[in-house]
């Protein structure tokens, strides 16, 4: 069990190519498993689908999430991890372009860990990725197993 | 006119007749007026009769005197010669036996007073009498002539008179009663040839309303052969009362029509009022319906220039690390690519932010200023060049085309427009823009053409519909957003705009400035 893995939600592959060179850039060296869509990310979490027998006990470290998703939305992926008890207490980041309220309070109601608006500005990414990455990988306790 | 009475059925017109003079009845008049002319004329006549008349027997009279004269004078005269006075008193006596012989006198003259021989029979009368007196004269045997006395004769008028009394009488009596007869006569022939019928028509007439069919005027008398004045008459009114009846049926018609004229002028004001209030009210919907719509707009073009970011931020990511990481292995030629993608991301994140601007400043004032869009879209053009200057587009812009306006939403008009021209003449060989005035019932109208990719006109309207698009994003980049920005930076300049297009032929955008407006400014 690699407790240091990220799981990456993103449909965009630029934006997964930005994302792993801001971690990349911020030195955090720690694995990260991208899934580009919910259903796929949901198989991979619950072991299902394309990740049948995938042990589900290896949980990521930090999930990063983005909600405008093509098919289950982002919403829907962190409702069915919050529903399942075995993916109830892993840390979730959103991380997304929507500012729109009631999606943050659709997010922070569904017990999210953090909701961060996605920077414009390549600077302003780079920081808020290395903040993260600082933030749940080294300051934060994770959840026991 | 001045007014039209209008015959309501229930406001029955009375007419009042006149205030009534005692009646006189013709009848008695006529009778008055020929008694009256009848006994002017009987007496008139009567009086020339009797005058006749009396003229006759005075005549008679005279010859009767003359009678005397020429019978008994000379025996007279002998018996007076001889002064046989017994002879001349019955010789006297015999002509007073005569008619009307009232005095007779034989006076002896020529002998002192109260010595001569008076013989005289019958009364003296001085009044109604004719007097005559004969002088007597013997003639000798010699011829001498001696007048020896005088013959006194005095006839009585009384006679005369009392039978011209008694004619009097008995004439006026006669003509009396015969004017009489005839006067009732003559009433009675016209009580019955007129009086009678003029009742009849006087109660017609009374009777008489054009509103109702009244039976034709008859006479109540025998049919005749020859018409009289009285037929003549009932035919009169009888015609006229058909064309009254004519006229009154007309003019029932033109009321009904009159009033179904204003019957229907009132329910057309109705339905005007009516229609004015729907219209109010569709207005009001309209406005309310535009001002939701416009909000949408601008939360659409929100969040739309929202996601146009992400892509942006992309590029500039890129464009940062490689700059940044793989600065040391670009030449200068790929420093300058890079450069123009950044320039290229800057200037889309201004037209993002300008979106932005426009969508929050609907109702910011407008700048209105004089603008040259010959010019603008030059400038339009030198930066579609910059931006892909491999195209090889022939534009021909057309000088002078000042308009007044706001620089900024006009420099978006035409950034649109042309460079969707640009744009979809992407794969056109020889591809060519025209932008150019024409004239249209007196407005100018702005055309800009493209040969390009065109568009079906079966969709024509959706183009100017905001996120509305022709083509799919792999053919054509684009928002959808461009062309309803247009509409409504030429709205707010009191323009319009179409388009026309065929697919594969091209396209042509038409729009006006501030139509309606004489001197192509604002109002």
């Amino acid at each position: 069990m690699d407790q240091h893995k990220i799981l990456l939600v993103e449909d965009n592959a630029d934006d997964v190519e930005l994302t792993l060179h801001a971690f990349r850039a911020s030195r955090v060296a720690n694995e990260v498993v991208v899934m580009r869509d919910g259903e796929t990310a949901l198989d991979y979490l619950f072991g299902t689908g394309a990740y049948a027998g995938r042990d589900v006990r290896d949980l990521p470290a930090l999930v990063l999430l983005d909600l405008k998703l093509p098919g289950i939305g982002g919403i829907e992926v962190l409702r069915a991890l919050r529903a399942r008890p075995e993916t109830r207490r892993v840390p979730v980041v959103v991380l997304t372009t929507s500012d729109e309220t009631t999606d943050v309070g659709g997010c922070y109601d569904l017990g999210v860990n953090s909701y961060i608006r996605k920077p414009v500005a390549f600077d302003a990414f780079n920081d808020v990725v290395n903040q993260l990455g600082l933030y749940w990988l080294v300051t934060n306790t994770p959840p026991p197993q | 006119m001045d007014q039209v009475e209008l015959a309501a059925p229930e406001g029955v017109r009375t007419v009042e007749p006149p205030a009534r003079r005692p009646h006189r009845g013709i009848g008695v008049r006529l009778l008055a007026a020929i008694v009256l002319f009848s006994s002017a004329v009987t007496l008139v006549l009567t009086a020339l009769e009797l005058y006749v008349d009396y003229r006759t027997d005075l005549g008679v009279i005279q010859r009767r005197l003359d009678d005397v004269e020429a019978s008994y004078l000379s025996s007279l005269t002998g018996s007076l010669w001889t002064l046989d006075t017994d002879q001349i008193r019955r010789q006297l006596e015999g002509i007073l036996r005569l008619p009307d012989m009232q005095h007779l006198e034989v006076r002896e003259v020529g002998r002192p007073e109260g010595r001569g021989v008076i013989v005289s029979v019958g009364i003296h009368a001085t009044e109604s009498v004719i007097v005559r007196d004969y002088p007597m004269v013997f003639t000798e045997l010699d011829g001498r002539a001696q007048s020896i006395g005088v013959l006194h004769v005095e006839a009585t008028l009384s006679g005369v008179y009392a039978r011209l009394f008694d004619r009097t009488m008995l004439i006026l009596a006669g003509q009396g009663v015969k004017t009489f007869l005839v006067a009732l006569f003559i009433l009675f022939i016209v009580h019955r040839l007129v009086t009678r019928h003029l009742v009849g028509i006087a109660g017609f007439l009374h009777r008489f309303d054009p509103r109702s069919a009244v039976a034709p005027l008859t006479l109540a008398r025998a049919e005749r052969r020859h018409e009289d004045e009285l037929d003549r008459m009932a035919e009169a009114f009888n015609a006229m009362a058909t064309r009254l009846e004519e006229l009154y049926r007309e003019l029932a018609g033109l009321n009904a029509e009159l009033e179904w004229d204003i019957a229907a002028r009132q329910q057309a004001e109705a339905e005007v009022t009516r229609l004015n209030a729907e219209l109010e009210q569709r207005v009001r919907q309209r406005t309310a319906e535009l001002e939701a719509a416009n909000k949408e707009l601008d939360a659409f073009t929100y969040s739309v220039s929202h996601d146009l970011r992400a892509p942006l931020r992309r590029i500039e990511g890129f464009g940062r690390i490689l700059g940044g990481e793989y600065a040391d292995r670009l030449d200068d030629r790929g420093r300058h690519f890079l450069e123009r993608i950044r320039a290229g991301s800057n200037e889309m994140a201004e037209m993002i932010d300008s979106f932005l601007k426009l969508s929050r400043s609907t109702r910011s004032e407008l700048t209105i200023d004089s603008v040259d869009l010959s010019a603008l879209a030059g400038s339009v053009i030198a930066r579609l060049r910059e931006r892909e200057p491999d195209r090889a587009v022939s534009v021909a812009v057309a000088p002078g085309m000042v308009v007044q306006g706001d620089r900024r939403l006009l420099d978006a008009v035409l950034e649109n427009l042309l460079g969707n021209a640009w744009k979809y003449t992407r794969n056109t060989e020889g591809a060519a823009i025209r932008f150019d005035t024409e004239v249209s019932s007196g407005c100018t109208v702005y055309a800009i053409r493209d040969n390009g990719a065109g568009f079906d006109m079966a969709y024509a309207d959706r183009l100017f519909l905001p996120f509305s698009r022709l083509h799919r994003p792999e053919e054509f980049e684009g928002t959808g957003i461009g062309l309803a920005t247009v509409v409504r930076i030429l709205a707010r300049h009191g323009g319009r705009i179409r388009a026309e297009g065929a697919v594969g032929r091209g396209a042509t955008f038409r729009f006006t400035l501030w139509e309606g407006s004489a001197n192509h400014g604002p109002a």
